[in-house]
């Protein structure tokens, strides 16, 4: 489904991944896990459009992907939840929503969409007419999951999705992840929380400082000496 | 005494109606593009004169003489945006005010030249009707009733259509916008050529009162600014009411005193927000 090739790219001058190869089968869940700075938000940003590869490609679905602009990404069907989630605050809970279905080919299917986000999410129907900045920080995860799944993507890239949450609602968040993996949505997550994002996954690599420095299936990735060590304190 | 106030707040608040309409439009711009339109009061006053060419040179019906200037005042807004704008959305906000200033004296020198520096006019008298003691004028109620109800469609066209809340969207987190599937360039003209229908309307409305004359746009740019900046740069209900407040103060002090005195209480509370609470009567407070 996902194919990342030989991927560089950076800010300016300055390069943050080195020569990244990924895939993402469909309807499996991947991870990458690695420290603070490894460059795995820089990987969800070139895969959404958001910043441009200085060299290698990127496929979605057979299709050439790398330089398209973010709103042509989105239509393509690979939504992506930033670090924070970055609701729009201002907005209610509703109108949060229906900016998900902005895309031409889900607007079509806003009501249904709705519907199911709602039957994923009760809490959310409930908070409908509230102003999204108001809701803590778990349920504006939620939120931001759930317009997500309002683009109708066939690919959801979750960057950080238990960034800066107390571990009550790291639990809560994880859940949510795995309702929607129960959903048959294929998942792309990067992660710091190795031992809860591993456990959701079917296969993991491991970013250090731009660079692969590790792949593998989820048990195998689990007893690997290094990462056991440096990621998992064991 | 108590008439001359009754008079000065009814009519104020009609005058309140007409100032919102012209204020929207720069705000709705900065709202959304982070651009202070320095030349919006001189597409103003080319709508004004496109109503005066049709009206009274072509002979057009007014009402049809109107609509051609609104679609005239948008064509300028793109042509403004496409030329000027857009090509220095990502640059110092003082090449932004230049460029802009520099429109400013472009459009006033090309009105100067084609039609010299002759106040003209429509010359349409409209009658006064009372309701008791207070005289309302028809040429007030015009502008306050296109006012409220340009602001209702407004309103209607941001909180319940798609593209309006995109736009909405842009204003609050234009990247996220991006990644919804939002093109912002495309809100960014719309955006533009909405405060340049805005304006059109503005000059409908305006033109049956006013008499034109090519530097009568730096009035109206000074009028909108300060008014959106009392209400608070972005704000579309915080320019409305401080529209309407500006209204009453300038009428009851004109009727009260004089006009001179009027304008001078407007700008001195101008300067007294700015010292004191900067980001207006309903703008977010800027932390640094």
């Amino acid at each position: 489904m996902l194919q990342v090739e030989g991927v560089s790219a950076g800010y300016g001058k300055f390069n943050v991944l080195n020569d990244i190869s990924i895939k993402v089968d469909d309807g499996t869940t991947v991870i990458m896990v690695g420290s603070n700075g490894a460059g795995k938000s820089t990987l969800l940003k070139a895969i959404s459009g958001v910043v441009r590869p200085a060299c290698g490609a990127i496929y979605f679905n057979r299709e050439r992907i790398d330089g398209c602009p973010p709103h042509q990404i989105v239509e393509m069907g690979i939504a992506f939840v930033p670090e924070g989630g970055r609701i729009f605050s201002e907005l209610t809970v509703y109108e949060n929503l229906k900016m998900g279905s902005y895309p031409a080919t889900a607007r079509r299917e806003f009501a249904a969409s709705l519907r199911q986000v709602f039957q994923l999410f009760p809490l959310l129907e409930n908070r409908e007419k509230q102003v999204a900045g108001s809701l803590s920080g778990g349920e504006r995860q939620m939120l931001a999951i759930a317009r997500a799944l309002m683009t109708k993507p066939k690919l959801i890239m979750l960057d950080e999705p238990s960034s800066g949450l107390a571990p009550k609602i790291v639990a809560k968040v994880f859940e949510f992840v795995e309702t929607i993996k129960a959903q048959g949505y294929s998942i792309f997550m990067v992660e710091q929380n190795v031992l809860k994002a591993v456990g959701l996954a079917e296969y993991a690599y491991l970013l250090e400082t731009g660079t692969l420095v590790y792949e593998g299936e989820k048990q195998e990735f689990l007893e690997n000496p290094k990462i056991r060590a440096s990621y998992l304190g064991i | 005494m108590g008439n001359l106030i009754l008079n000065g707040l009814a009519n104020g608040i009609l005058y309140g109606g007409g100032l919102a309409l012209l204020a929207v439009g720069m705000n709705l711009i900065f709202g959304v593009m982070n651009v202070i339109h320095l030349a919006y009061g001189q597409c103003v006053m080319v709508a004004l004169y496109a109503v005066y060419v049709f009206a009274v040179l072509l002979h057009l019906p007014l009402l049809l003489s109107c609509v051609i200037a609104v679609g005239i005042s948008a064509l300028l807004a793109l042509l403004i945006h496409v030329a000027v704008v857009n090509p220095l959305l990502k640059a110092p906000l003082i090449n932004q005010l230049l460029a802009l200033a520099g429109v400013m004296i472009v459009l006033e020198n090309i009105i100067l030249a084609v039609f010299g520096s002759d106040y003209l006019g429509i010359q349409i008298s409209f009658p006064v009707f009372a309701i008791g003691d207070v005289y309302i004028k028809i040429s007030s109620l015009i502008p306050f009733g296109v006012g409220l109800a340009t602001l209702a469609l407004l309103w209607l066209f941001l909180n319940r259509t798609y593209t309006g809340l995109a736009i909405r969207a842009v204003v609050h987190d234009r990247d996220m916008a991006e990644l919804m599937g939002v093109r912002t360039g495309r809100v960014y003209w719309l955006t533009f050529a909405i405060g340049g229908i805005l304006a059109g309307v503005v000059a409908a409305c305006f033109a049956p009162i006013y008499t034109v004359h090519p530097h009568f746009g730096a009035a109206f740019t000074l009028t909108a600014f300060v008014i959106v900046v009392l209400g608070g740069l972005g704000n579309l209900l915080g320019g409305s009411i401080a529209a309407f407040l500006i209204g009453v103060i300038s009428q009851v002090t004109g009727v009260v005193f004089t006009s001179e005195i009027g304008e001078i209480l407007v700008y001195a509370i101008f300067i007294i927000f700015i010292l004191f609470r900067p980001q207006g009567l309903l703008g977010a407070k800027v932390r640094t």
